[in-house]
């Protein structure tokens, strides 16, 4: 008995409108010419007919031992997963859009004045001393700090005088660093890390 | 129509009162026709820097409670014809303040003069709420001094939130005036400069005032120290009326301090 291993690159697909399908194959079907397409969904003449024409090798409702994976450790299938899901991304990408709620202020903060925010800020003003800023997004001031911060977020991004306040995660940063140039202060493994901007930032 | 010009500052004590009488009798020199009223209810002190210690009868409480005309209350100045006087009353407290009532008043002194000049009482409660309240402009007296400037920009924000110009979307122009500067102690960088002041209020500059030890004479006997030629405050106060009254005029440096040679041979056996 002659056997032979072979390791392949199959694209599944789920078929559930026809014209949906044929008009991403007319876009795509370059890419699929070294695959094996394996199309889950109604068998029909008309796309076997446009597959054919097409030059493309496929497959009806087959299953495959992708999931097993893990149990067999057959490294050759290993490939075979990161390529189908290469392939899939263009497919999603348009549907997906970026969220943020990112808010910019172009405001003095001024005594008494208080900025709160659930999300991410950018302050392309200063904060004088006696305003602040409580936030629980990313900050980032373009202009010195004179004030007290307040901030919860991934990073912040901020140049502060020796008056100021600024308390990140509950933690009181010495201004001490965060004098002359703009700093940039996250929390990592639980240490707050201040690396200041080398280059001078020059804000459009 | 005229142009009311509210004089705040947050704190007290920086010089507003003397400004305002300054600023008005430069103005009236100026051949404007202006009015400065007092509105620190309660605590009259504007009367006593323009000379009218005792020539006050009647108060702008009672124009408002219209138990006078407002020909009757105001006093015109000996100084200058071109200046009048409203004063505060002395035996009601701010709370007597109400919206309608200022309008009124306000809106009677803008028919009459070009420039309607408002001394705000220091601090930021009501009193100071309804000075604002109708201003098209206001001055920003400061010291160079951390407290002051924090107040003034307590004071601003204020300005830029309750104001009736603000409520309508329109803006109140600001402008700074820096008052009893220390051309010394600047030198020497125990006193902010105007530099480092503009920067955090960012306001326009109006006025550099130096720091002129004949003010308290000035103030005591009634004569506003932009009558004393010699004065550099005085020459100060002048330039910055005629700035209000929309000349250009150029800035003079009062913050670098020079030594003469007697001062020097002084300082040396000091």
């Amino acid at each position: 008995m002659k056997t032979k291993q072979y390791s392949a690159k199959i694209f599944e697909i789920e078929l559930e409108n026809e014209d949906g399908f044929i008009s991403f194959f007319d876009k795509n079907y370059l890419f699929f010419q070294n695959n094996l397409i394996i199309i889950h969904g109604q068998e029909s003449d008309s796309i076997k007919n446009y597959l054919d024409s097409k030059n493309l090798k496929y497959v009806f409702n087959l299953e495959i031992p992708v999931q097993k994976k893990q149990k067999t450790n057959l490294e050759s299938i290993n490939p075979i997963k990161t390529l189908e899901e290469k392939k899939e991304e263009p497919k999603i990408e348009p549907i997906e859009k970026p969220k943020t709620n990112l808010k910019v202020l172009d405001k003095l903060i001024r005594s008494g004045q208080e900025v709160k925010l659930d999300g991410d800020l950018l302050l392309l003003n200063r904060v004088n001393s006696g305003g602040s800023i409580i936030i629980n997004g990313t900050l980032i001031v373009t202009q010195v700090v004179d004030g007290s911060i307040r901030c919860n977020g991934d990073f912040m991004m901020l140049q502060a005088s020796s008056k100021a306040n600024i308390v990140f995660h509950d933690v009181e940063v010495d201004n001490k660093f965060l004098q002359d140039k703009l700093n940039r202060i996250e929390l990592i493994n639980n240490e707050i890390v201040i690396t200041p901007a080398l280059k001078e930032t020059s804000w459009v | 129509m005229g142009i009311v010009i509210a004089v705040i500052s947050g704190k007290g004590g920086v010089g507003k009162t003397t400004t305002t009488a300054n600023i008005g009798l430069g103005i009236a020199q100026n051949d404007k026709k202006c009015v400065v009223v007092d509105f620190d209810i309660g605590q009259r002190n504007l009367d006593m820097l323009l000379g009218l210690e005792n020539r006050v009868v009647y108060d702008m409480v009672h124009v408002m409670d219209d138990d006078i005309k407002l020909k009757q209350a105001l006093i015109k100045s000996k100084m200058s014809p071109n200046l009048s006087f409203l004063a505060a009353s002395q035996t009601k407290d701010k709370s007597v303040l109400d919206s309608d009532k200022i309008s009124k008043l306000i809106n009677e002194l803008k028919d009459e003069f070009d420039f309607v000049i408002l001394d705000a009482p220091a601090g930021i409660e009501s009193g100071y709420e309804h000075t604002i309240e109708f201003a098209d402009r206001a001055l920003v007296v400061v010291n160079p001094e951390v407290s002051s400037i924090r107040d003034s920009d307590r004071a601003i924000g204020i300005l830029d939130s309750k104001s009736k110009k603000v409520k309508d979307g329109q803006e109140v122009d600001k402008f700074l005036i820096i008052n009893r500067i220390d051309a010394k102690m600047v030198q020497s960088g125990e006193m902010l400069n105007s530099d480092d002041i503009l920067e955090i209020l960012s306001i326009p500059l109006i006025g550099k005032i130096p720091e002129d030890k004949g003010i308290i004479d000035a103030s005591n006997q009634g004569k506003p120290i932009i009558l004393d030629d010699n004065s550099k405050a005085g020459q100060a106060y002048k330039r910055v009326a005629s700035r209000i009254c929309g000349e250009k005029v150029d800035f003079v440096d009062v913050e670098s301090h020079k030594e003469s040679f007697i001062q020097k041979v002084k300082g040396i056996f000091k």
